[in-house]
C-alpha cells in the first residue's frame, strides 16, 4: 500500500508537469492519497512483532521471578505498562509516527491481559480464564474504540475467537459455541468502520466461518453450513452485481468481498458434502461444487490474483476430496499414486493455461498485468 | 493547529483509557483483598487428585475432601439435563479435627434456610451430574496453587502421604479465596493481601 501511494505521488507530479492535471488537483489528489488509510506496512509488522517480543519478556520475567521482585512492584509495574503504552503511543501519533504509536498500543493491550494473569497468580484463581480472555478482548476492543487502532481492532477479533473456543472446549464435554461471539463481533465490526481496519472485518469474516463449521460439529443440522454457504454465494454475486457498492458497504478492500464469499461457500459445503458422502445427492453437491468454483474464477478471477489461486485451490481441493470418496476403494495404493500423479499434472497443466490465456490479451490492451 | 489540538485529545483520551484499565485491575485485587480480610475462615483437607502429575509450570493441582459430594447431601434434588455447569451452594460445619465438612448442598441458590453459628456457605460449580449413587464432582476456584519455582515437587510427593490443610476465607456471597497453605500444622504459604 506505502508503495501505491508513493508511486501515485510519482505519477501526479509527473501530470502536473506535463499539464495534464492543474496545481489544485494536483493537490487535492495528493491529499487523497496521504488520506488513504494505511495498509499494512513491513514497518508496521516489525515494530508490532517488536512490541510482541518485548510484552512476552516483560511477562515471562513477571510470572518466573516472583520471589524476587515483591508483588507490588510487579504490579506496579504492569499498571505502568498500561499507562506507558497507551500515552506513549498517543504522543508518538501526535508527532506522526504511527508504526511505533500502534506498537506503543499492543504494548499497553499485552500488559492489561498480563495483569489479570498475574492477579490470578497472586490470589491462586483457577478456572477462570474464559472470563479473564473475554475481559482482556473487553478491553481491547475498548482501547481500540478510544484510539481508533486498527491493530487493536484485529487484536479484539483475534481475543474474541480464542474465547470463543475456549468456551466450546473448556468444559467436561464438547459445547455449543457461545451465542454470545455473534453479538461481539458485531460491536468489533463497527469498531473496525471507525478504526479503518479491513484486517479485523476479514478475521472476523473467517471467525464466523469457524463459528458455523464447531456449529455444525456440535448440532449436525445441515441448516448451520447451508446457511454459511448461501450467505456467501449472497456475498459473492451482490458483489457481481454491483462491486463499488458492495466495496462501499462492507469494506473489504481489494476484491476482498469475493475472496471471503469464495471462502466461506467452501467452508460451508465441505460438511455439506461430508455428511452426503454415502448419499444419492452426493454427485449433485460436488456438481454444484465444481460448477460455484468455475463460476467464481470466471467472474472474478481475471481482475484478482488471489482471488484466481483461491479458486484453483479450491478446485484442486475438490478433485481430490471427490478423488478419495470414488475412487480410492477401488484401486489399490500403487495405483493410487500413479492416477493421483496424473490428475494433479492434469490439474497444473490446465492452470498454466488459464494463467498464460488471462496474462497474454490484457498484455497488449492495457499493458499491464494482475 | 487543528492536528496539535487532536494530538492533545489523544493523549488526554490515551490516559482516560489507561486508568480505566488500571481500575479494572485495582478492583479485581481490591475485591480479592477484602476476602481475605473479611471473609470466615475455613479449613480443608487436601487431596490428591487424578492425573497423577499434579505439578502444572509453576502450579499444583490440588483437590480437597469437598472436591466430590454425596447426592444424598442435596437432598433430591436432582438434574437431569446435562447443559453446562450448574452454580452449587455447599454448607460447611468444622468437625471434632477442625476440617470442615459438607453438611448439605443445594444447585443455583443456597439454601432457603440461613446458615448457623459455625456454618457457612460457599459457592462452588458442578459441570457434570453423575448417574445412579455416584459423587458429584466439584470445582470452587481454589484448585491451583502458584509456587516459586522448583518448590511444588515435594509437596506433590506430600500430598496423599501425609496431611496438608488449606486455609480460606469465605466471602459473604460464598466465593472462596486461598488465605495458607499448611503441611500438618506446619505452615508452608501464607498470602499477604497484596
Amino acid at each position: 500500500m506505502a508503495g501505491y501511494v508513493s508511486n501515485l505521488k510519482k505519477d501526479i507530479a509527473r501530470w502536473e508537469a506535463d499539464g495534464l492535471i492543474d496545481a489544485s488537483t494536483a493537490a487535492k489528489l495528493r491529499k487523497d492519497a496521504d488520506s488513504r488509510p494505511g495498509g499494512v506496512s513491513f514497518g508496521l509488522i516489525l515494530s508490532m512483532l517488536a512490541a510482541v517480543l518485548i510484552g512476552a519478556s516483560i511477562l515471562l520475567l513477571v510470572a518466573a521471578n516472583w520471589e524476587y521482585i515483591p508483588r507490588l512492584v510487579r504490579v506496579g509495574l504492569i499498571f505502568a505498562l498500561i499507562a506507558g503504552g497507551y500515552v506513549g503511543g498517543a504522543i508518538l501519533k501526535g508527532r506522526g509516527n504511527t508504526s511505533f504509536a500502534e506498537a506503543a498500543y499492543i504494548l499497553g493491550a499485552v500488559a492489561f491481559g498480563a495483569g489479570i494473569a498475574l492477579i490470578a497468580q497472586m490470589y491462586h484463581l483457577s478456572g477462570e480464564e474464559t472470563q479473564a480472555i473475554f475481559l482482556w478482548c473487553g478491553g481491547t476492543a475498548l482501547a481500540a474504540l478510544a484510539l481508533r487502532s486498527g491493530p487493536l481492532t484485529a487484536g479484539a477479533v483475534l481475543l474474541a475467537t480464542i474465547w470463543m473456543n475456549m468456551v466450546t472446549f473448556d468444559t467436561d464435554w464438547f459445547g455449543a459455541p457461545p451465542m454470545l461471539f455473534l453479538g461481539v463481533v458485531a460491536v468489533i465490526w463497527a469498531i473496525s468502520l471507525w478504526s479503518q481496519s479491513a484486517v479485523a472485518r476479514h478475521l472476523i469474516l473467517l471467525a464466523l466461518m469457524y463459528f458455523a463449521v464447531l456449529h455444525y460439529v456440535d448440532t449436525e443440522l445441515v441448516t448451520v453450513p447451508l446457511i454459511l454457504a448461501v450467505a456467501s454465494v449472497a456475498l459473492f454475486g451482490a458483489w457481481v452485481l454491483a462491486p463499488d457498492l458492495v466495496d462501499r458497504i462492507i469494506k473489504l478492500g481489494d476484491h476482498g468481498a469475493p475472496i471471503q464469499g469464495l471462502l466461506g461457500f467452501i467452508a460451508g459445503m465441505s460438511p455439506i458434502q461430508y455428511m452426503f458422502q454415502n448419499d444419492r445427492l452426493f454427485l449433485l453437491i460436488v456438481v454444484v461444487i465444481f460448477a460455484a468454483v468455475i463460476a467464481a474464477l470466471v467472474l472474478g478471477g481475471r481482475e484478482s490474483r488471489m482471488l484466481r489461486w483461491l479458486g484453483y485451490a479450491a478446485f484442486t481441493y475438490e478433485v481430490i476430496y471427490v478423488y478419495v470418496v470414488l475412487v480410492v476403494s477401488m484401486i489399490g495404493t500403487a495405483g493410487f499414486f500413479l492416477s493421483a500423479g496424473l490428475v494433479v499434472a492434469g490439474l497444473a497443466w490446465a492452470i498454466t493455461r488459464i494463467e498464460r490465456r488471462l496474462k497474454a490479451p490484457p498484455a497488449e490492451a492495457t499493458g499491464g498485468a494482475t | 493547529m487543528i492536528a496539535a489540538l487532536q494530538a492533545r485529545w489523544l493523549t488526554v483520551i490515551a490516559a482516560a483509557l489507561a486508568v480505566a484499565q488500571i481500575a479494572v485491575l485495582g478492583s479485581m485485587i481490591w475485591a480479592r483483598a477484602s476476602i481475605l480480610r473479611s471473609g470466615t475462615e475455613i479449613v480443608l483437607e487436601v487431596r490428591p487428585i487424578d492425573p497423577r502429575d499434579l505439578l502444572r509450570g509453576d502450579y499444583v493441582i490440588v483437590g480437597y475432601n469437598i472436591s466430590s459430594l454425596d447426592k444424598a447431601l442435596f437432598g433430591g434434588e436432582k438434574r437431569e439435563d446435562y447443559s453446562g455447569p450448574h452454580t452449587v451452594f455447599v454448607r460447611l460445619k468444622a468437625d471434632a479435627a477442625g476440617i470442615w465438612q459438607p453438611v448439605l448442598a443445594r444447585l443455583d441458590a443456597p439454601a432457603a434456610e440461613p446458615p448457623r453459628a459455625g456454618e457457612v456457605d460457599l459457592r462452588g460449580y458442578s459441570g457434570y451430574w453423575p448417574p445412579d449413587n455416584g459423587a458429584v464432582p466439584m470445582d470452587y476456584g481454589i484448585e491451583r496453587f502458584y509456587l516459586p519455582e522448583g518448590q511444588g515437587r515435594p509437596i506433590e510427593e506430600g500430598i496423599g502421604v501425609r496431611p496438608f490443610r488449606m486455609k480460606v476465607a469465605v466471602a459473604a456471597d460464598g466465593t472462596p479465596q486461598i488465605k495458607s497453605f499448611h503441611d500438618g500444622d506446619t505452615l508452608i504459604y501464607a498470602e499477604p493481601l497484596y
